[in-house]
């Protein structure tokens, strides 16, 4: 498994389409999260520029790196 | 200082560039150029077919038609460098029979034989090559073809993926079948033959290799049983068939509506796709309209037997999950226009290059 | 899947359609603004423009980072790729861009090592499991995927990676954006402003735009409905005479971004002098550039790079298709000698860029066609 599988340029690139994909995190190694999206598939994501994370939190993936901590109810942060 | 052009002036421009055919001139070969879109017809178009000239295939489908003897017989051949060797759903021993069958079918043909020649890498474990012949075997029993010639060459390691196949085949045409975009006219319901998307993002899938928790498999199977319960039920009613594998139903689409100087309207929630294939779209940042397939068939057919036809196909195993998804028009011709779930338009055209090549 | 359906439901989107259309002042031209490449790519996708009545017009701004990369660039990461032992990686649709002397597929093709990668985490992968070559990343992009370089370098100095380098390209959007508004001969009413740039950078740095230019912001998702409904919030502020920024993707940015990833931008770049932009020219600390603590990792300064200066050809207008002073068609190379297969200028090379976008797209998306089908 490597990063940032989950983009690909057919459609567009991950640059370009300033594209990012929203995952939940399955399970935590030190830096990375394995994270999974709403079809089972699995991918390795970089968590440091979001601070800790849990099991079950849903980040915003951008190039193999999450990019934001989205919040659980859905509710915008202030 | 030229003159300036309207909106309209250079649109015409730009559709009459497009209609042209594609020159050749790139200095070496990319990957681009086997991706089955723009750069893959240029080519075709560009190099290959005016190099041939006079011995060059007057109509690029799927299978040339030739009559021998006063029968008319199909013939077709095709080369299989799928990564990895095996994924869900099948293996590159199934792809190489049903690639072949299918493309006879498509033609109107009932396969009858086909040949097999293997391109071997040194090392290549021999379970594996095993495992893979006797896919050959069981795949074209269930086509109902014989393997009736072969060939068999060795590369050093790393010269190939392990291996490479190619087969070509023969089948005899459907007295009374003409299938042919020239015979597609305004009007004609355009049906696919079940979900589609399913091989494609399998070996996506596959590749990455993940656990796939979704049941996603290949869909390589023979069509002929499809075309056949098509042409029993329809006849004459059936204008065109298209095998819908690298570059997907959009590919399929504009092939026809280019050849056939038509335009093409696709009722975009209408095309069947399996939840599993549209979410792993959706992740993978690609349209499953683009999304190669190995067991679906794209079929034009005249608006009176429409109906006879999706009743066919839906009455065969391969063609259970079959939809009418669009409709023929004499505007814009050569384009290929999809009405969006969303409530809008978009034009789908052929892409130009494919990033995630060898899926066949 | 839901998550999808719930931002592409044709009958909400037919509800918004009616509320903007009423918004609308009789004999009025709205111009609205598009910066990001990918809100591009979902108005062509889905049709949002169908939706929109026709005194709306969404012109397509520079955010597509391959389509602001200048020609030399391209010609310099190929003679990085060149020397011996070196491997480049770079996303996809880098490997298209034409420079001076082809492109890097073309350069591949010639027997170069280039690679396309999904992540610059992978071309660090890559540098760990090929000890005895140099790895480069090319890195494009902007604040969206600047972080994700910043992150992957702290990662290689961590681990003391030491064959791993990145050719930094990456450029910010806010000068982009001022280049544009300065440009004379432009009227724009209104910014549909970049989402996923926004999740880094937050919304404040768009409040200029409103204050000092007096035109709305509007930061918005990459849903269909999300362009709709952004336009909508634009189309509100216009009626009411109101002029602020307005966040349309609460559920994703936060209104000062995310501070680890500027934190990591800061620490391992800083801005560039002077970039030059594809068509916009040369725009003062508009990019990026390593600090001096991480220039060990700057492949500018590992490898000598030719510096290649590749004037934009003569009959490309890409600079003015970017500002959105002209639309791709009037551009006198568009569709004829600029086609997607043979790009004269970026913006036909992505197909985010305005020009491939307008291309595939754009004759039949201004005709009001009538697709009842079955």
């Amino acid at each position: 498994m490597s990063f940032g599988e989950s983009c690909s340029a057919t459609e567009g690139c991950i640059t370009c389409g300033d594209t990012a994909i929203v995952l939940t995190v399955v399970s935590i190694d030190d830096a990375d999260a394995c994270c999974q999206d709403a079809t089972g598939r699995t991918e390795r994501v970089a968590t440091e520029l979001v601070g800790p994370v849990e099991i079950g939190d849903r980040l915003l993936v951008h190039a193999g790196v999450a990019i934001e901590l989205l919040p659980h109810d859905g509710v915008p942060e202030a | 200082m030229p003159k300036t052009l309207t909106e309209q002036e250079v649109g015409a421009r730009i559709e009459e560039i497009r209609l042209r055919p594609k020159r050749f001139r790139d200095d070496r070969v990319t990957m681009a150029h086997g991706a089955g879109g723009k750069a893959s017809r240029s080519l075709v178009e560009g190099l290959v077919v005016p190099l041939l000239g006079e011995y060059a295939p007057s109509a690029l489908g799927d299978a040339a038609v030739v009559t021998v003897e006063g029968t008319r017989m199909a013939f077709t051949t095709d080369s299989f460098v799928v990564s990895p060797l095996s994924f869900p759903g099948g293996c590159i021993g199934d792809l190489a029979v049903n690639g072949t069958v299918n493309d006879l079918a498509v033609s109107g043909a009932r396969p009858l034989a086909i040949s097999l020649a293997m391109i071997l890498e040194e090392g290549l474990p021999a379970d594996v090559l095993e495992q893979q012949v006797r896919a050959v075997a069981a795949a074209a029993a269930a086509a109902g073809v014989q393997v009736a010639a072969g060939d068999t060459k060795v590369v050093e390691r790393g010269r190939c993926d392990g291996m490479y196949l190619t087969t070509a085949g023969v089948g005899v045409v459907r007295s009374g079948a003409e299938l042919a975009p020239e015979h597609v006219r305004p009007g004609d319901k355009v049906l696919v033959s079940g979900p589609i998307g399913d091989h494609g993002v399998a070996i996506m899938l596959a590749r990455g290799g993940l656990d796939l928790e979704a049941d996603l498999r290949s869909d390589t199977q023979s069509l002929w049983p499809v075309v056949e319960s098509l042409l029993d039920a329809c006849g004459p009613g059936v204008r065109c068939l298209r095998d819908a594998t690298r570059g997907g139903v959009a590919t399929v689409l504009n092939e026809i509506a280019l050849a056939a100087g038509v335009g093409v309207v696709l009722a975009e929630s209408r095309v069947p796709v399996r939840p599993e294939v549209t979410g792993a779209c959706e992740i993978l940042g690609i349209d499953p309209l683009y999304v190669a397939n190995e067991g679906k068939l794209v079929a034009f057919v005249a608006p009176e037997a429409a109906d006879a036809a999706l009743a066919a196909m839906r009455g065969t195993a391969a063609g259970a999950e079959a939809a009418v998804v669009g409709e023929v028009r004499a505007d814009p011709p050569g384009r290929v226009l999809g009405k969006t779930g969303f409530g809008g338009h978009r034009v789908i055209d052929v892409l130009v290059g494919d990033p995630l090549p060898r899926i066949c | 899947m839901r998550f999808v359906d719930e931002y592409r439901d044709p009958d909400l989107a037919r509800a918004l359609s009616a509320q903007i259309a009423a918004l609308t002042e009789p004999g009025r031209h709205y111009k609205v603004m598009e910066v990001c490449g990918g809100h591009t790519h979902a108005i062509y996708r889905y049709g949002v423009h169908d939706l929109l009545p026709d005194n709306i017009e969404l012109v397509h701004g520079p955010g597509c980072p391959v389509c602001v990369i200048p020609m030399g660039r391209v010609d310099d990461g190929i003679a990085i790729a060149e020397q011996p032992g070196v491997i480049l990686t770079c996303f996809g649709d880098m490997m298209r861009v034409p420079g001076g002397r082809g492109s890097f597929l073309e350069a591949n093709a010639r027997g170069a090592d280039i690679r396309m990668v999904y992540s610059p985490l992978d071309a660090l992968r890559i540098a760990r499991e090929n000890p005895d070559r140099q790895v480069v990343f090319s890195a494009i992009g902007f604040e969206t995927t600047a972080p994700s370089t910043a992150l992957t370098v702290l990662r290689a100095e961590q681990e003391g990676v030491e064959n791993f380098s990145v050719m930094c390209s990456h450029v910010t959007i806010i000068p982009a954006i001022k280049a544009i508004l300065d440009s004379p001969d432009l009227r724009l009413d209104a910014f549909i402003g970049p989402g996923h740039v926004s999740t880094v950078i937050g919304c404040r740095p768009y409040e200029f735009i409103a204050r000092e230019h007096g035109k709305p912001v509007v930061c918005a998702g990459f849903e269909p409905l999300d362009v709709l409904q952004s336009v909508h919030m634009i189309m509100r502020q216009l009626a009411e005479s109101r002029c602020e920024v307005e966040n349309q993707y609460g559920r994703v940015v936060r209104w000062d971004g995310n501070p680890l990833a500027l934190k990591a931008l800061s620490q391992v770049f800083e801005l560039r002098p002077f970039f030059e932009w594809r068509g916009l020219g040369s725009i003062p600390q508009s990019a990026l550039r390593f600090t001096a603590g991480y220039a060990r990792f700057d492949a500018e300064q590992r490898f000598e790079l030719p510096g290649v200066q590749v004037a934009d050809p003569k009959a490309c207008q890409c600079g003015e298709v970017l500002k959105g002073v002209l639309k791709p068609w009037e551009c006198k190379v568009f569709g004829t000698a600029c086609t997607p297969e043979t790009p004269i200028g970026t913006c036909m090379v992505s197909s985010e860029g305005a020009c491939a976008a307008y291309y595939n797209y754009g004759q039949y998306s201004r005709q009001r066609l009538d697709l009842q089908v079955l």
